[in-house]
């Protein structure tokens, strides 16, 4: 039996090589998502284990419970743990931030850089690439990607602003590597001295402290000794630790891209199952008298069903392995592909574990094996006189009460589900519910496939028929006369098209919803904002903004963290209490009240601290000011999340009674119609050009980094989709080089009453088309509801649009592409001789 | 020839224009010693309105032969005419466009289109050809053939003797200048087979239609007004008015 096998195997090579090549396709996947994460782990271990070596104990403050400050430890401790017998030196980390001046005489890029302290001697983690570390209070360093984007060579002079904004000059000595810092790595950072750190920055604790053992200390016994001198309020880890730590922080990140890019891969693995599944089915069906003859000459079923799922596992294996290669291929490639933009990333060599070899051999041969059972099952009922039958008979179906019963469960508790979803609160948990329902929704269309293919090929092929008259007609009849096989073709395509369609209708919605919540919080042209967070604009660019003819309203906004609480106690935590300058046409999004209500003593309080207060209109909080003690105020109203106040708005004039010194966090400003916006801009940049922190922004700017950052992920994903998609085309050009093997006869009997060799190809032609067709309007009709549904759960007021032009592209890409995998199929079958083909079967 | 009666009366008209003619037809597969002579030189004719009879033991190259002269393979020698166009040197396309005008086929099996129904498959010659089926001919041959009943059926639903009767009506319909039958009864119990055989006599005598038909049974053969005999790629000899016992004693002969 198992020589049959294997030599059926030998015989079928061609027909068995494209599905193995669609198993191969997504084994190749899982294990090049594996030798990606497990070669950028391996990098990031290799890293820190060096990083290690130089630091013996790390010593780290406890995480600070309070939002925004970031815990430090005091130079106090450093004497401490320097005194420490056993210890041969301690240096202490400072880092905070330090905007770079660029060229253009603004602070560069969209963060400040951080400001990091470079220690002298062998405890300086960061490692210089060129030039020199900086020895003098004069002298500085910057990170490579800084001084590269923003044009600074070493010998040049930089101007940095220090914590107070003044502005100073270092001489730049060199220029060194963020390695695998991710924070600093984002923003780009200034290294100094550790004391002239500590002046820029304004820091006088410390992030970290690093300590070297004197010689014959190991690493645990000064950890003891360190954290006995330290006390409880620190964190004293070995140097092995501390790198262990760190690589595992770093992993989390490469385990979230795992997850993420296995997500495709099991979608990719999915549908080479329904192609395998197909594949095996009509292998089945078409060597029915094969089998007769086996079951003859004493074959058991068992021996039947053992032959179907050797064959099926050796497919599995040898596919397999070309997928690990394949996968170890990808891998590397990608890896490659991200060294080249420079991603922040170790470099090592791909890796190719023996985990990603399992588990790659496993999936593959699982997925072969599990979906070969039902095809290998009704092998077993094929009944020995079949052997003596001369013509196969034709699939006959019929929807069964199963199947019915089946897809109606599927589908009512899909719906039950996602209508579950949709009445849920806005968020993660209803999107997750909602994709739930989706996903049962689609198992019961998948049930369904055979009944509802018979009326969509006719949907689908009345162009074609009309168009192309006998081969056209015959075309769609034949993609109608095996409805289970059509199906399962057509579904392994409608998995990614309709993903695609999900994620297209998501992303153009959420982009017409952006974009409508700007409008309405964001009605302004220009926005002067700050750099950093914290710090403010001098009042003056606001008031020198107001003069100008050119710009009509200017809205200036300002904010402090004060104590807040419900009723007469002021216990309810630090929040943002803040005002903003009144301007003609400005109007906050309000939920409850009006702005006109707004007189001394009231307050706008934000829906989120309004709901977490329990406070409405009418009721009192109390508010901890700095010059005027503690103040009582009636709420007048519930200011919408989107509106851009902050949690307590006071009137203006009541801001400065209860606060001092506290300058505009941001400005907004509209110009007046028939103004060029190039003047207006030119006018807003002239009144901020002495403050170098003042960032000009306008809106077009943030819908076009919105727009790029959208386009980007659609991209992404449409490309991984891209896999899937794939895999069902091999899966239609399979099921039709099946069928045209099968219908060999037909074929030449078409020939021999006068079909052309073009028109027997256009007929194949068309058959693919319409079986694209069909996988593509079920997918996009799925895609658009599911889309549609998964919108509903990011807000409240959703702003619905349908990608129309992406969505006839889906369906006009998949019929070519239907076409496409037609060409070789077609071609076999034009090009046999009539003669033969009348002979065999 | 020696035809008498009406048939001789039908055919009289027409004798000067054969609807088939093949002159030293050759055919060789392989190449070298492996090389198999499947038709050494044969030399035939087919009147056109006549029914004629291609025997001959296995391997004696009566399908060959039935090939070739129906533009299904290429020839290695010699000529073949379908009426006055000659077949020898048209490429792929003009065969297909020769086959579709002019012959009319009915295979062993395998004749139909499972998709299509009866009629869709009686009608599916001259729609491939993109013409109109004249209601009057269809409706005589459905007649002729006694599938009134059965047009909307598919081949599935059908009995072998009432697929071939189709494939009948298929061939009829076109009014090829000639049809070609492979077995037509290979598949079919007697009775069927005489059912088969008595409309392909009709549709000669009735329809004035050209038919040539291998076939290794003597009693198909003697449907037809003449056979041809052919052994080892060669024509060996031939009857006119067969009878089933005079086809056998020539096969006899020849098989000695």
């Amino acid at each position: 039996m198992l020589r049959t096998t294997l030599a059926g195997l030998r015989a079928h090579r061609l027909r068995l090589a494209l599905t193995s090549l669609a198993i191969a396709l997504g084994v190749g996947f899982i294990a090049g998502t594996f030798v990606l994460t497990d070669t950028i782990e391996k990098g990031f271990t290799q890293t820190f284990s060096a990083a290690a070596d130089k630091i013996d104990v790390a010593v780290l403050p406890l995480p600070s419970g309070e939002r925004g400050r970031v815990p430090t430890v005091p130079e106090a401790t450093l004497e401490k743990i320097r005194a420490v017998d056993g210890v041969a030196d301690a240096q202490g980390l400072v880092r905070g931030t330090s905007a770079l001046i660029g060229k253009d005489g603004k602070a560069a890029g969209d963060y400040p850089t951080a400001g990091i302290s470079l220690p002298e001697g062998p405890l300086n983690r960061t490692v210089i690439v060129s030039g020199a570390a900086p020895v003098t209070a004069t002298q500085a360093v910057l990170d490579e990607g800084t001084a590269r984007t923003r044009g600074f060579k070493i010998g040049d002079t930089i101007t940095v602003l220090d914590h107070r904004n003044a502005q100073h000059r270092f001489t730049l000595v060199g220029l060194f590597d963020v390695g695998l810092d991710q924070e600093i790595g984002y923003t780009g950072a200034v290294g100094y001295t550790t004391a002239t750190a500590r002046e820029m920055t304004g820091q006088q604790g410390f992030r970290a402290i690093d300590v070297a053992a004197a010689e014959g200390v190991t690493q645990e016994r000064l950890r003891d000794a360190v954290a006995a001198a330290v006390g409880a309020d620190y964190q004293v880890l070995t140097g092995e630790r501390f790198a262990a730590d760190m690589a595992k922080a770093n992993g989390a990140d490469s385990g979230f891209l795992t997850m993420g890019l296995l997500l495709f891969g099991a979608v990719a693995m999915f549908v080479a199952a329904l192609v395998i599944y197909n594949t095996f089915n009509i292998l089945v069906a078409q060597r029915t008298r094969e089998m007769a003859l086996l079951r003859c000459i004493g074959a058991t079923r068992g021996q039947v069903f053992g032959s179907i799922l050797l064959e099926s596992a050796v497919v599995g294996l040898l596919s397999s392995v070309a997928g690990l290669l394949l996968g170890y291929g990808m891998g590397a490639g990608a890896l490659s592909v991200l060294a080249a933009f420079d991603a922040p990333l170790p470099v090592t060599t791909a890796a190719l574990t023996p985990r990603t070899i399992a588990l790659g051999l496993v999936i593959g041969l699982a997925v072969t094996i599990g979906a070969a059972l039902l095809p290998a099952r009704s092998a077993t009922r094929v009944a020995p006189i079949a052997a003596l039958r001369s013509q196969v008979e034709e699939q006959t179906f019929r929807a069964g009460l199963v199947r019915v019963i089946v897809a109606a469960l599927f589908l009512i508790s899909g719906v039950g589900t996602t209508v579950a979803g949709l009445t849920m609160e806005h968020g993660e948990t209803a999107l997750l519910v909602v994709m739930a329902g989706s996903t049962l929704v689609f198992l019961g269309v998948l049930t369904l496939g055979p009944v509802i293919v018979k009326p969509l090929s006719a949907f689908a092929g009345w162009v074609p028929a009309k168009l192309s008259g006998v081969p056209g007609r015959l075309a769609v009849e034949n993609s109608r006369r095996n409805p289970k096989r059509s199906a399962t073709t057509t579904v392994a395509l409608t998995v990614g098209v309709t993903l695609m369609t999900v994620i297209s209708v998501v992303t153009v919605t959420a982009r017409a919803t952006y974009t409508k919540q700007l409008d309405e919080q964001f009605p302004v042209d220009y926005m002067v904002q700050t750099q950093e967070r914290d710090s403010s604009l001098p009042r003056t660019i606001a008031e020198e903004l107001r003069t100008r003819p050119e710009l009509t309203s200017v809205v200036a906004f300002r904010e402090t963290l004060a104590a807040v609480g419900k009723g007469a106690g002021t216990g309810g935590g630090k929040h943002e209490v803040g005002t903003f300058t009144a301007a003609a046409d400005f109007a906050p999004k309000l939920d409850t009240g009006s702005l006109g209500l707004l007189k001394p003593g009231t307050a706008l309080v934000a829906d989120h601290l309004a709901e977490r207060f329990g406070v409405g209109a009418g009721d009192r909080i109390t508010v901890r000011t700095a010059k005027a003690g503690t103040v009582a105020l009636t709420v007048v109203g519930v200011s919408d999340g989107d509106s851009g106040l902050p949690g307590v708005t006071v009137p203006e004039r009541e801001f400065d009674r209860y606060f001092s010194g506290v300058g505009d966090s941001r400005v907004m400003v509209n110009y007046r119609d028939g103004i060029d916006p190039d003047r207006a801009l030119k006018v807003v940049e002239a009144a901020t050009r002495p403050y170098p922190t003042a960032k000009v922004i306008s809106s077009t700017e943030v819908r076009g980094q919105f727009d790029e950052s959208l386009d980007m992920m659609l991209m992404v994903i449409t490309g991984l989709l891209g896999l899937a998609v794939l895999i069902s085309l091999l899966g239609i050009a399979n099921t039709l080089s099946l069928s045209v093997h099968e219908r060999t006869r037909e074929s030449a009997l078409l020939r021999a009453l006068g079909l052309t060799r073009s028109q027997l190809r256009h007929m194949l032609s068309v058959e693919a088309l319409v079986l694209g067709l069909i996988g593509a309007l079920v997918g996009v009709v799925l895609g658009i509801v599911f889309g549609w549904v998964a919108a509903q759960t990011m807000s409240d007021d959703v702003v619905f649009r349908l990608p129309a032009p992406q969505i006839l592209a889906f369906v006009a890409l998949s019929g070519l592409a239907g076409v496409l995998a037609a060409v070789l199929p077609a071609r076999r079958a034009a090009r046999a001789s009539i003669v033969d083909s009348l002979a065999s079967g | 020839m020696t035809i008498t009666g009406e048939a001789g009366a039908w055919n009289a008209r027409e004798t000067t224009v054969p609807a088939v003619t093949a002159r030293g037809l050759t055919k060789v597969y392989g190449q070298g010693d492996a090389a198999v002579h499947a038709l050494r030189g044969v030399d035939v004719s087919f009147s056109t309105g006549a029914f004629t009879a291609i025997m001959g033991p296995s391997g004696s190259g009566k399908s060959t032969l039935m090939h070739c002269l129906a533009g299904l393979d290429t020839v290695s020698g010699g000529q073949v005419h379908i009426g006055d166009v000659e077949l020898t040197g048209l490429g792929d396309k003009q065969l297909t466009l020769l086959r579709r005008e002019r012959i009319g086929f009915i295979f062993q099996a395998f004749n139909l289109l499972p998709t299509l129904t009866a009629e869709q498959n009686i009608r599916l010659p001259l729609e491939i050809a993109g013409r109109q089926a004249d209601q009057d001919l269809f409706d005589r041959v459905v007649e002729t053939v006694g599938l009134r009943d059965r047009l909307g059926h598919r081949p599935t639903e059908l009995s072998g003797g009432q697929q071939q009767r189709v494939a009948v009506a298929r061939a009829l319909i076109s009014k090829p200048q000639v049809i070609f039958a492979d077995e037509p009864t290979g598949n079919l119990d007697s009775r069927s087979g005489a059912e088969v055989l008595s409309f392909l006599r009709t549709s000669v005598r009735e329809l004035d239609q050209t038919i040539v038909m291998v076939t290794h049974d003597p009693v198909a053969a003697s449907y037809a007004d003449r056979v041809v005999f052919l052994r080892d790629g060669l024509l060996v000899s031939e009857l006119s008015r067969p009878t089933p016992q005079s086809v056998l004693d020539t096969l006899m002969k020849l098989e000695a």
